[in-house]
Protein backbone atom coordinates (compact mmCIF):
# COMPACT_ATOMS: atom_id res chain seq x y z
CA UNK A 1 0.00 0.00 0.00
CA UNK A 2 2.63 2.39 0.95
CA UNK A 3 6.49 2.02 -0.49
CA UNK A 4 9.08 4.37 0.66
CA UNK A 5 12.45 3.84 -0.80
CA UNK A 6 15.63 5.87 0.19
CA UNK A 7 13.99 8.69 1.00
CA UNK A 8 15.98 12.02 1.91
CA UNK A 9 14.55 15.52 2.68
CA UNK A 10 16.96 18.12 4.53
CA UNK A 11 15.90 22.04 5.45
CA UNK A 12 18.74 23.88 4.62
CA UNK A 13 22.28 22.21 5.97
CA UNK A 14 20.18 20.33 8.47
CA UNK A 15 19.49 16.82 6.76
CA UNK A 16 15.99 15.48 8.34
CA UNK A 17 15.78 11.98 6.48
CA UNK A 18 18.62 10.64 5.20
CA UNK A 19 18.07 7.38 2.92
CA UNK A 20 14.45 6.40 4.76
CA UNK A 21 13.04 3.17 3.36
CA UNK A 22 10.14 1.15 5.10
CA UNK A 23 6.91 -0.63 3.06
CA UNK A 24 3.75 -1.00 4.85
CA UNK A 25 0.98 -3.90 3.76
CA UNK A 26 -2.68 -3.72 2.97
CA UNK A 27 -4.09 -3.96 6.46
CA UNK A 28 -1.65 -3.32 8.28
CA UNK A 29 -0.89 -1.29 11.09
CA UNK A 30 3.14 -0.16 10.89
CA UNK A 31 4.28 2.13 13.91
CA UNK A 32 6.82 4.85 13.21
CA UNK A 33 8.45 5.67 16.46
CA UNK A 34 11.18 8.17 17.51
CA UNK A 35 12.21 11.25 19.28
CA UNK A 36 11.21 14.68 18.93
CA UNK A 37 12.97 15.86 15.54
CA UNK A 38 13.59 12.41 14.06
CA UNK A 39 11.64 13.40 10.87
CA UNK A 40 8.16 11.51 11.51
CA UNK A 41 6.00 14.60 10.66
CA UNK A 42 8.51 15.30 7.74
CA UNK A 43 7.52 11.72 6.76
CA UNK A 44 3.83 12.31 6.50
CA UNK A 45 4.22 16.06 5.19
CA UNK A 46 6.29 14.09 2.34
CA UNK A 47 3.32 11.13 1.70
CA UNK A 48 0.97 13.71 1.62
CA UNK A 49 2.67 15.63 -1.41
CA UNK A 50 2.93 18.75 1.50
CA UNK A 51 6.54 18.83 0.66
CA UNK A 52 8.56 17.58 -2.02
CA UNK A 53 11.60 15.05 -1.40
CA UNK A 54 15.07 16.30 -2.10
CA UNK A 55 15.95 12.40 -3.38
CA UNK A 56 14.55 9.00 -3.24
CA UNK A 57 10.59 7.54 -3.88
CA UNK A 58 6.87 7.55 -2.31
CA UNK A 59 4.45 5.64 -4.08
CA UNK A 60 0.71 5.25 -2.57
CA UNK A 61 -1.16 2.28 -4.01
CA UNK A 62 2.16 2.64 -6.90
CA UNK A 63 1.31 6.11 -7.07
CA UNK A 64 3.94 8.70 -6.59
CA UNK A 65 1.98 11.46 -4.15
CA UNK A 66 0.33 13.90 -6.01
CA UNK A 67 -3.26 15.79 -5.29
CA UNK A 68 -4.79 12.56 -6.63
CA UNK A 69 -3.17 10.42 -4.13
CA UNK A 70 -4.65 13.10 -1.42
CA UNK A 71 -7.97 11.39 -1.78
CA UNK A 72 -6.36 7.68 -0.80
CA UNK A 73 -5.00 9.00 2.38
CA UNK A 74 -6.93 10.18 5.52
CA UNK A 75 -5.00 12.15 8.37
CA UNK A 76 -5.70 12.31 11.72
CA UNK A 77 -3.29 15.37 12.48
CA UNK A 78 -1.55 15.88 16.07
CA UNK A 79 -3.83 18.82 16.67
CA UNK A 80 -7.33 18.43 16.80
CA UNK A 81 -8.31 20.56 13.65
CA UNK A 82 -11.89 21.63 13.74
CA UNK A 83 -14.02 24.14 12.81
CA UNK A 84 -15.24 25.14 16.34
CA UNK A 85 -18.70 27.12 15.17
CA UNK A 86 -19.99 24.29 13.17
CA UNK A 87 -21.74 20.93 14.07
CA UNK A 88 -20.08 17.58 14.05
CA UNK A 89 -22.02 16.82 10.78
CA UNK A 90 -21.58 20.10 9.28
CA UNK A 91 -17.76 19.48 9.80
CA UNK A 92 -18.20 16.12 8.26
CA UNK A 93 -19.86 17.48 5.27
CA UNK A 94 -17.62 21.00 4.40
CA UNK A 95 -14.88 18.23 4.41
CA UNK A 96 -16.66 15.18 2.28
CA UNK A 97 -17.34 17.67 -0.56
CA UNK A 98 -14.05 19.24 -0.50
CA UNK A 99 -13.10 15.26 -1.33
CA UNK A 100 -16.06 15.69 -4.68
CA UNK A 101 -18.61 13.91 -2.86
CA UNK A 102 -22.41 15.37 -2.80
CA UNK A 103 -25.97 14.45 -3.02
CA UNK A 104 -26.92 10.89 -1.29
CA UNK A 105 -23.60 9.39 -1.23
CA UNK A 106 -22.08 12.57 0.68
CA UNK A 107 -25.17 12.37 3.34
CA UNK A 108 -24.31 8.42 3.48
CA UNK A 109 -20.91 8.91 4.12
CA UNK A 110 -20.98 11.46 6.95
CA UNK A 111 -23.67 9.31 8.61
CA UNK A 112 -21.14 6.26 8.19
CA UNK A 113 -17.90 8.40 9.53
CA UNK A 114 -20.24 9.59 12.72
CA UNK A 115 -21.24 6.05 13.40
CA UNK A 116 -18.02 4.31 12.80
CA UNK A 117 -16.25 7.11 15.93
CA UNK A 118 -19.74 6.62 17.67
CA UNK A 119 -20.78 10.22 17.48
CA UNK A 120 -24.48 9.34 15.72
CA UNK A 121 -25.93 10.76 18.73
CA UNK A 122 -24.05 13.90 18.79
CA UNK A 123 -24.39 14.59 15.03
CA UNK A 124 -25.52 18.61 15.56
CA UNK A 125 -23.69 19.40 18.55
CA UNK A 126 -21.31 22.19 17.95
CA UNK A 127 -17.63 20.79 17.57
CA UNK A 128 -15.87 23.18 20.54
CA UNK A 129 -18.65 21.86 23.13
CA UNK A 130 -17.24 18.23 22.56
CA UNK A 131 -14.60 16.84 25.04
CA UNK A 132 -11.21 16.22 24.22
CA UNK A 133 -11.82 12.73 23.74
CA UNK A 134 -14.79 13.19 21.38
CA UNK A 135 -13.13 16.00 19.75
CA UNK A 136 -10.29 13.61 18.83
CA UNK A 137 -13.18 11.02 17.44
CA UNK A 138 -14.54 13.52 15.16
CA UNK A 139 -11.19 14.63 13.72
CA UNK A 140 -11.21 10.84 12.75
CA UNK A 141 -14.28 11.11 11.34
CA UNK A 142 -13.39 13.58 9.15
CA UNK A 143 -10.34 11.51 8.00
CA UNK A 144 -12.60 8.51 7.30
CA UNK A 145 -15.31 10.65 5.52
CA UNK A 146 -14.23 10.14 1.94
CA UNK A 147 -13.11 6.18 2.47
CA UNK A 148 -9.63 6.43 2.11
CA UNK A 149 -6.96 3.56 1.72
CA UNK A 150 -4.39 4.73 3.98
CA UNK A 151 -4.74 5.89 6.98
CA UNK A 152 -2.18 8.19 9.05
CA UNK A 153 -2.62 8.69 12.69
CA UNK A 154 0.01 10.94 13.95
CA UNK A 155 0.03 10.90 17.89
CA UNK A 156 -3.71 10.24 17.72
CA UNK A 157 -4.13 9.77 21.38
CA UNK A 158 -1.98 12.35 22.90
CA UNK A 159 -3.65 14.62 25.67
CA UNK A 160 -6.85 11.87 26.45
CA UNK A 161 -7.82 10.74 29.00
CA UNK A 162 -6.87 6.85 29.74
CA UNK A 163 -10.67 6.03 28.92
CA UNK A 164 -11.39 7.95 25.71
CA UNK A 165 -7.50 6.18 25.09
CA UNK A 166 -8.98 2.89 25.63
CA UNK A 167 -11.76 3.68 23.26
CA UNK A 168 -9.88 5.26 20.41
CA UNK A 169 -7.56 2.23 20.54
CA UNK A 170 -10.66 0.13 19.53
CA UNK A 171 -11.98 2.03 17.23
CA UNK A 172 -8.06 2.32 15.44
CA UNK A 173 -8.63 -1.92 15.81
CA UNK A 174 -11.93 -2.10 14.24
CA UNK A 175 -10.64 0.05 10.91
CA UNK A 176 -7.70 -2.46 10.65
CA UNK A 177 -10.36 -5.29 10.72
CA UNK A 178 -11.96 -3.71 8.15
CA UNK A 179 -9.55 -3.61 5.53
CA UNK A 180 -7.61 -0.02 6.13
CA UNK A 181 -4.14 0.33 6.17
CA UNK A 182 -2.45 2.39 9.03
CA UNK A 183 0.61 4.64 9.60
CA UNK A 184 0.73 5.47 12.91
CA UNK A 185 3.14 7.26 14.97
CA UNK A 186 3.34 7.97 18.88
CA UNK A 187 5.51 8.76 22.01
CA UNK A 188 3.32 6.10 24.10
CA UNK A 189 5.21 2.99 23.47
CA UNK A 190 2.66 0.75 25.00
CA UNK A 191 0.06 2.11 22.47
CA UNK A 192 2.27 1.08 19.99
CA UNK A 193 2.66 -2.64 21.67
CA UNK A 194 -1.05 -2.78 21.64
CA UNK A 195 -1.81 -1.55 18.07
CA UNK A 196 0.92 -2.43 15.83
CA UNK A 197 1.56 -5.04 13.62
CA UNK A 198 5.44 -3.70 12.64
CA UNK A 199 7.17 -0.67 14.38
CA UNK A 200 9.89 0.94 12.56
CA UNK A 201 12.12 2.69 15.30
CA UNK A 202 13.42 6.01 13.48
CA UNK A 203 16.49 8.61 14.31
CA UNK A 204 18.38 10.95 12.51
CA UNK A 205 15.77 10.69 9.69
CA UNK A 206 16.66 6.98 9.25
CA UNK A 207 14.94 3.89 10.41
CA UNK A 208 17.19 2.21 12.89
CA UNK A 209 15.64 -1.08 13.66
CA UNK A 210 12.31 -2.54 12.03
CA UNK A 211 9.77 -5.48 12.47
CA UNK A 212 6.98 -7.04 14.57
CA UNK A 213 7.51 -6.58 18.37
CA UNK A 214 8.97 -9.92 18.54
CA UNK A 215 11.32 -9.25 16.38
CA UNK A 216 12.13 -6.12 17.85
CA UNK A 217 12.67 -8.43 21.01
CA UNK A 218 15.96 -10.36 19.69
CA UNK A 219 17.56 -6.76 19.99
CA UNK A 220 18.06 -7.31 23.25
CA UNK A 221 20.05 -10.61 24.30
CA UNK A 222 17.58 -11.46 27.60
CA UNK A 223 14.73 -13.05 29.08
CA UNK A 224 13.72 -10.41 31.57
CA UNK A 225 15.00 -7.31 32.87
CA UNK A 226 15.77 -6.74 36.71
CA UNK A 227 15.45 -2.91 37.94
CA UNK A 228 17.62 -2.71 41.05
CA UNK A 229 18.32 -0.21 43.31
CA UNK A 230 21.07 -0.11 45.96
CA UNK A 231 23.03 2.35 47.41
CA UNK A 232 25.86 0.46 45.84
CA UNK A 233 25.74 0.93 42.69
CA UNK A 234 29.36 0.50 41.57
CA UNK A 235 29.55 -2.79 43.65
CA UNK A 236 25.97 -4.26 41.46
CA UNK A 237 27.37 -3.42 38.46
CA UNK A 238 30.57 -5.06 39.13
CA UNK A 239 28.76 -8.21 40.32
CA UNK A 240 26.26 -8.50 37.31
CA UNK A 241 29.86 -8.12 34.97
CA UNK A 242 30.92 -11.18 37.00
CA UNK A 243 27.41 -12.63 35.97
CA UNK A 244 27.76 -11.60 32.78
CA UNK A 245 24.59 -10.15 32.65
CA UNK A 246 24.91 -6.45 30.35
CA UNK A 247 23.43 -3.37 32.35
CA UNK A 248 22.06 -0.15 31.49
CA UNK A 249 20.79 2.93 33.43
CA UNK A 250 17.00 4.04 32.64
CA UNK A 251 16.92 7.34 33.98
CA UNK A 252 17.54 6.67 37.66
CA UNK A 253 17.00 3.11 37.46
CA UNK A 254 19.56 0.40 37.25
CA UNK A 255 18.81 -2.24 35.08
CA UNK A 256 20.09 -6.00 34.32
CA UNK A 257 19.37 -8.12 31.59
CA UNK A 258 18.59 -11.82 32.70
CA UNK A 259 20.12 -14.26 30.39
CA UNK A 260 17.28 -16.52 32.26
CA UNK A 261 14.17 -16.13 34.03
CA UNK A 262 14.41 -15.94 37.62
CA UNK A 263 12.60 -15.35 40.61
CA UNK A 264 13.67 -12.85 42.90
CA UNK A 265 15.15 -14.52 45.27
CA UNK A 266 17.53 -15.53 42.92
CA UNK A 267 18.24 -12.41 41.97
CA UNK A 268 18.75 -11.37 45.28
CA UNK A 269 21.30 -14.66 46.29
CA UNK A 270 23.20 -13.37 43.38
CA UNK A 271 24.04 -9.71 44.84
CA UNK A 272 24.59 -11.14 48.25
CA UNK A 273 25.87 -9.28 50.70
CA UNK A 274 25.77 -6.01 48.18
CA UNK A 275 22.53 -3.96 49.80
CA UNK A 276 19.76 -3.78 47.46
CA UNK A 277 17.07 -1.47 48.24
CA UNK A 278 14.54 -2.72 45.84
CA UNK A 279 14.60 -4.99 43.28
CA UNK A 280 11.75 -6.12 40.52
CA UNK A 281 11.71 -7.93 37.31
CA UNK A 282 9.55 -6.90 34.09
CA UNK A 283 9.21 -8.73 30.68
CA UNK A 284 11.20 -7.09 27.83
CA UNK A 285 9.32 -4.03 26.61
CA UNK A 286 9.08 -1.77 23.79
CA UNK A 287 10.13 0.91 25.64
CA UNK A 288 13.64 -0.81 26.41
CA UNK A 289 13.88 -2.09 22.97
CA UNK A 290 13.60 1.75 21.98
CA UNK A 291 16.04 2.87 24.65
CA UNK A 292 18.44 0.49 23.74
CA UNK A 293 18.13 1.29 19.49
CA UNK A 294 17.98 5.32 20.53
CA UNK A 295 21.25 4.68 22.51
CA UNK A 296 23.08 2.93 20.64
CA UNK A 297 22.47 5.25 17.78
CA UNK A 298 23.77 8.21 19.77
CA UNK A 299 26.83 5.97 20.46
CA UNK A 300 27.58 5.34 17.07
CA UNK B 1 -17.74 20.73 -11.31
CA UNK B 2 -15.03 20.04 -8.93
CA UNK B 3 -14.61 24.09 -8.78
CA UNK B 4 -18.07 24.54 -8.37
CA UNK B 5 -18.68 21.81 -5.31
CA UNK B 6 -15.19 23.10 -3.57
CA UNK B 7 -16.47 26.86 -3.92
CA UNK B 8 -19.72 26.13 -2.40
CA UNK B 9 -18.42 24.52 0.65
CA UNK B 10 -16.28 27.24 1.11
CA UNK B 11 -18.42 29.64 0.98
CA UNK B 12 -21.39 27.87 2.74
CA UNK B 13 -18.80 27.34 5.91
CA UNK B 14 -17.72 30.40 5.83
CA UNK B 15 -21.37 32.03 6.10
CA UNK B 16 -22.31 29.40 8.31
CA UNK B 17 -20.09 30.08 11.06
CA UNK B 18 -20.72 33.71 10.76
CA UNK B 19 -24.59 32.95 11.03
CA UNK B 20 -23.66 30.56 14.35
CA UNK B 21 -21.90 33.40 15.59
CA UNK B 22 -24.18 35.91 14.64
CA UNK B 23 -22.80 39.20 16.02
CA UNK B 24 -20.79 39.65 12.96
CA UNK B 25 -23.88 39.63 11.23
CA UNK B 26 -25.85 42.24 13.40
CA UNK B 27 -22.53 44.60 13.49
CA UNK B 28 -22.31 44.20 9.72
CA UNK B 29 -26.08 45.16 9.30
CA UNK B 30 -26.60 48.25 12.34
CA UNK B 31 -23.07 49.51 10.93
CA UNK B 32 -23.86 50.68 7.38
CA UNK B 33 -27.51 51.86 8.53
CA UNK B 34 -25.95 54.11 11.24
CA UNK B 35 -23.71 55.82 9.09
CA UNK B 36 -26.34 56.10 6.18
CA UNK B 37 -28.83 58.04 8.69
CA UNK B 38 -26.14 59.94 10.11
CA UNK B 39 -24.53 61.43 7.05
CA UNK B 40 -28.02 61.78 5.52
CA UNK B 41 -29.00 63.78 8.21
CA UNK B 42 -25.53 65.91 8.20
CA UNK B 43 -25.95 65.87 4.05
CA UNK B 44 -29.76 67.40 4.79
CA UNK B 45 -28.89 69.91 7.47
CA UNK B 46 -25.80 71.20 5.93
CA UNK B 47 -27.70 71.84 2.28
CA UNK B 48 -30.07 74.62 4.03
CA UNK B 49 -26.74 76.76 4.62
CA UNK B 50 -24.95 75.51 2.13
CA UNK B 51 -26.74 74.43 -1.16
CA UNK B 52 -28.76 76.80 -3.40
CA UNK B 53 -31.94 74.43 -2.53
CA UNK B 54 -31.90 72.39 0.33
CA UNK B 55 -32.26 68.55 0.02
CA UNK B 56 -34.93 66.62 1.24
CA UNK B 57 -33.77 63.83 3.60
CA UNK B 58 -34.43 61.04 0.96
CA UNK B 59 -32.28 63.54 -1.55
CA UNK B 60 -29.83 63.53 1.34
CA UNK B 61 -30.13 59.85 1.29
CA UNK B 62 -29.43 59.22 -2.51
CA UNK B 63 -26.16 61.01 -1.92
CA UNK B 64 -24.70 58.93 0.86
CA UNK B 65 -26.28 55.83 0.52
CA UNK B 66 -23.71 55.12 -2.47
CA UNK B 67 -20.35 56.54 -0.01
CA UNK B 68 -21.94 54.46 2.75
CA UNK B 69 -22.03 51.23 0.73
CA UNK B 70 -18.86 51.35 -0.09
CA UNK B 71 -17.14 52.54 2.70
CA UNK B 72 -19.35 51.67 5.68
CA UNK B 73 -20.89 48.22 4.04
CA UNK B 74 -18.09 46.58 2.01
CA UNK B 75 -14.84 47.88 3.02
CA UNK B 76 -15.31 45.98 6.58
CA UNK B 77 -17.75 42.80 5.70
CA UNK B 78 -15.31 42.37 2.49
CA UNK B 79 -11.72 43.59 3.38
CA UNK B 80 -12.04 42.56 7.61
CA UNK B 81 -14.10 39.89 6.45
CA UNK B 82 -11.18 38.34 4.24
CA UNK B 83 -8.49 38.70 6.63
CA UNK B 84 -10.22 37.44 9.69
CA UNK B 85 -10.81 34.48 8.10
CA UNK B 86 -7.69 33.89 6.91
CA UNK B 87 -6.13 34.41 10.04
CA UNK B 88 -8.73 32.38 11.83
CA UNK B 89 -8.02 29.59 9.82
CA UNK B 90 -4.11 29.94 10.54
CA UNK B 91 -4.37 30.50 13.92
CA UNK B 92 -7.28 27.43 14.44
CA UNK B 93 -4.33 25.87 12.13
CA UNK B 94 -7.55 24.48 10.36
CA UNK B 95 -5.54 25.75 6.87
CA UNK B 96 -3.33 22.55 7.73
CA UNK B 97 -6.52 20.62 7.45
CA UNK B 98 -7.38 22.36 3.84
CA UNK B 99 -4.14 21.33 3.05
CA UNK B 100 -4.09 17.93 3.80
CA UNK B 101 -7.32 17.57 1.13
CA UNK B 102 -7.56 18.06 -2.50
CA UNK B 103 -9.15 21.43 -2.31
CA UNK B 104 -7.26 24.24 -4.95
CA UNK B 105 -6.01 27.20 -4.10
CA UNK B 106 -8.10 29.04 -7.33
CA UNK B 107 -11.30 27.33 -4.96
CA UNK B 108 -10.38 28.72 -1.73
CA UNK B 109 -10.17 32.01 -3.33
CA UNK B 110 -12.89 32.24 -5.39
CA UNK B 111 -15.13 30.48 -1.95
CA UNK B 112 -13.79 33.26 0.06
CA UNK B 113 -15.13 36.43 -2.49
CA UNK B 114 -18.40 34.21 -2.71
CA UNK B 115 -19.00 34.26 0.79
CA UNK B 116 -18.18 38.04 0.66
CA UNK B 117 -19.62 38.85 -2.21
CA UNK B 118 -23.28 37.25 -0.40
CA UNK B 119 -23.03 39.36 2.52
CA UNK B 120 -21.94 42.53 0.35
CA UNK B 121 -25.44 41.78 -1.72
CA UNK B 122 -27.30 41.51 1.64
CA UNK B 123 -26.04 45.01 2.54
CA UNK B 124 -26.66 46.43 -0.82
CA UNK B 125 -30.04 45.22 -0.28
CA UNK B 126 -30.44 46.31 3.34
CA UNK B 127 -28.54 49.99 2.71
CA UNK B 128 -31.02 50.49 -0.04
CA UNK B 129 -33.82 49.65 0.62
CA UNK B 130 -33.42 51.53 3.74
CA UNK B 131 -32.23 54.69 2.02
CA UNK B 132 -35.44 54.11 -0.52
CA UNK B 133 -37.74 53.74 2.88
CA UNK B 134 -36.73 57.51 3.83
CA UNK B 135 -37.72 58.52 0.03
CA UNK B 136 -34.73 58.46 -2.08
CA UNK B 137 -35.39 57.76 -5.74
CA UNK B 138 -32.27 55.89 -7.38
CA UNK B 139 -31.56 56.43 -10.79
CA UNK B 140 -29.00 55.81 -13.34
CA UNK B 141 -27.99 51.83 -15.07
CA UNK B 142 -28.37 49.35 -12.38
CA UNK B 143 -26.30 47.03 -14.50
CA UNK B 144 -23.10 49.12 -14.30
CA UNK B 145 -23.73 49.63 -10.98
CA UNK B 146 -23.55 46.44 -9.72
CA UNK B 147 -20.56 46.12 -11.84
CA UNK B 148 -18.97 48.98 -9.30
CA UNK B 149 -20.28 46.94 -6.92
CA UNK B 150 -18.80 43.94 -8.01
CA UNK B 151 -14.80 45.22 -8.74
CA UNK B 152 -15.02 46.95 -4.97
CA UNK B 153 -15.77 43.29 -3.33
CA UNK B 154 -13.07 41.87 -5.70
CA UNK B 155 -10.68 44.64 -4.89
CA UNK B 156 -11.55 44.69 -1.10
CA UNK B 157 -11.13 41.01 -0.70
CA UNK B 158 -7.78 40.92 -2.60
CA UNK B 159 -6.69 43.88 -0.18
CA UNK B 160 -8.26 41.14 2.87
CA UNK B 161 -5.76 38.45 1.01
CA UNK B 162 -2.76 40.61 1.02
CA UNK B 163 -3.39 41.76 4.68
CA UNK B 164 -4.10 38.53 5.66
CA UNK B 165 -1.48 36.25 4.85
CA UNK B 166 1.55 38.69 4.85
CA UNK B 167 0.65 41.39 7.52
CA UNK B 168 -1.68 39.56 9.89
CA UNK B 169 -0.45 37.03 12.11
CA UNK B 170 -3.65 37.02 15.35
CA UNK B 171 -6.81 38.36 15.27
CA UNK B 172 -6.12 40.88 17.40
CA UNK B 173 -4.13 42.34 14.23
CA UNK B 174 -7.03 42.57 12.83
CA UNK B 175 -8.37 45.53 14.21
CA UNK B 176 -4.87 47.33 14.03
CA UNK B 177 -4.56 46.87 10.04
CA UNK B 178 -7.71 47.85 9.40
CA UNK B 179 -7.27 50.92 11.38
CA UNK B 180 -4.49 51.91 9.93
CA UNK B 181 -4.62 51.15 6.89
CA UNK B 182 -8.29 51.23 6.02
CA UNK B 183 -10.07 54.33 8.43
CA UNK B 184 -7.90 57.26 6.62
CA UNK B 185 -8.85 56.00 3.04
CA UNK B 186 -12.03 55.95 3.82
CA UNK B 187 -12.17 59.10 5.21
CA UNK B 188 -9.88 60.06 2.00
CA UNK B 189 -12.29 58.37 -0.47
CA UNK B 190 -15.12 60.48 0.97
CA UNK B 191 -17.11 57.56 2.91
CA UNK B 192 -18.08 59.41 5.60
CA UNK B 193 -17.40 62.70 5.26
CA UNK B 194 -18.75 64.14 1.26
CA UNK B 195 -15.48 65.03 -0.48
CA UNK B 196 -17.18 68.11 -2.03
CA UNK B 197 -15.53 69.61 1.89
CA UNK B 198 -11.65 68.83 1.15
CA UNK B 199 -9.39 71.18 0.44
CA UNK B 200 -7.61 71.02 -2.90
CA UNK B 201 -4.55 69.09 -1.76
CA UNK B 202 -6.47 66.35 0.12
CA UNK B 203 -8.53 66.16 -3.58
CA UNK B 204 -5.50 65.70 -5.46
CA UNK B 205 -4.58 63.06 -2.91
CA UNK B 206 -7.84 61.43 -3.48
CA UNK B 207 -7.30 61.03 -6.89
CA UNK B 208 -4.81 58.06 -6.08
CA UNK B 209 -7.11 57.02 -3.36
CA UNK B 210 -8.72 53.60 -4.93
CA UNK B 211 -12.03 53.82 -2.00
CA UNK B 212 -12.53 57.64 -3.85
CA UNK B 213 -13.25 56.49 -6.97
CA UNK B 214 -15.10 53.54 -6.61
CA UNK B 215 -17.54 56.16 -4.14
CA UNK B 216 -17.16 58.75 -6.61
CA UNK B 217 -18.37 56.55 -9.47
CA UNK B 218 -21.26 54.88 -7.53
CA UNK B 219 -22.56 58.27 -6.55
CA UNK B 220 -22.65 59.33 -10.18
CA UNK B 221 -24.23 56.24 -11.51
CA UNK B 222 -27.31 55.81 -8.55
CA UNK B 223 -27.65 59.38 -7.85
CA UNK B 224 -26.86 61.61 -10.79
CA UNK B 225 -27.49 59.00 -13.06
CA UNK B 226 -24.77 58.68 -14.93
CA UNK B 227 -23.87 56.30 -17.57
CA UNK B 228 -19.86 54.47 -18.91
CA UNK B 229 -19.19 57.31 -20.32
CA UNK B 230 -19.22 59.90 -17.66
CA UNK B 231 -17.63 57.67 -14.95
CA UNK B 232 -15.02 56.10 -17.48
CA UNK B 233 -12.24 57.62 -15.39
CA UNK B 234 -13.36 56.04 -12.45
CA UNK B 235 -14.58 53.00 -14.12
CA UNK B 236 -10.78 52.31 -16.02
CA UNK B 237 -9.30 53.34 -12.53
CA UNK B 238 -11.17 50.34 -10.35
CA UNK B 239 -11.12 47.59 -13.12
CA UNK B 240 -6.70 48.18 -12.87
CA UNK B 241 -7.35 48.07 -9.67
CA UNK B 242 -9.45 45.35 -9.36
CA UNK B 243 -7.11 42.91 -11.35
CA UNK B 244 -4.12 44.83 -9.08
CA UNK B 245 -5.48 43.39 -6.19
CA UNK B 246 -6.62 40.06 -7.11
CA UNK B 247 -3.44 39.43 -8.22
CA UNK B 248 -1.42 40.28 -5.88
CA UNK B 249 -3.60 39.13 -3.38
CA UNK B 250 -3.33 35.74 -5.42
CA UNK B 251 0.12 35.56 -5.20
CA UNK B 252 0.39 36.33 -1.44
CA UNK B 253 -1.80 33.36 -1.05
CA UNK B 254 0.60 31.45 -3.20
CA UNK B 255 3.25 32.49 -0.81
CA UNK B 256 1.26 31.85 2.20
CA UNK B 257 1.02 28.26 1.37
CA UNK B 258 5.05 27.56 0.19
CA UNK B 259 5.90 28.59 3.93
CA UNK B 260 2.83 26.93 5.81
CA UNK B 261 1.82 24.41 3.59
CA UNK B 262 3.10 21.29 6.51
CA UNK B 263 1.71 19.75 9.09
Amino acid sequence: MLKIDNLSKSYGHRAVLQHLSLAIAPSEIYGLLGPNGAGKTTTINLICNLLNADSGTIAIAHAPPNERTKRLIGVLPQETLLYRHLTCQENLTFFARLYGLRGQPLRQQVHQSLAAVGLSDRAQSLAHTLSGGLQRRLSLAIALVHQPQLLILDEPTTGLDIEARFALWELIRTLKQQGLTILLTTHLLDEAERLCDRIGLLKQGHIQAEGTLAELRQLIPAQEIALIQTPDPAAAIARAQTLGWPHRYYGQDLALWLPTAMDLRQIITQFDPIPLESVSRQPIRLEHIYLEVMQQTTAK
Amino acid sequence: MRYVNEIWAIATRILTELWRRKRSFIFWAVFPIAILLLNGLIFAERSKTVAPEPLTLGQALERSAPATLIGAALFFSCVGGSVATVVAEREQQTLKRLFLSPLSGFSYFLGICLAHSTIAIAQTLLVSLTALSLGAKFQGHWGLAIAILGLSVLSYVGIGFILGTQLARRTEDVNTLIAAFGVPLLILGGAFVPTFIFPKVLLDLAQYNPIYHMTEALTKVMAEGNGLAEIAGHFGFLVAFAVAMVGSGWLSYRRMLAVERRL
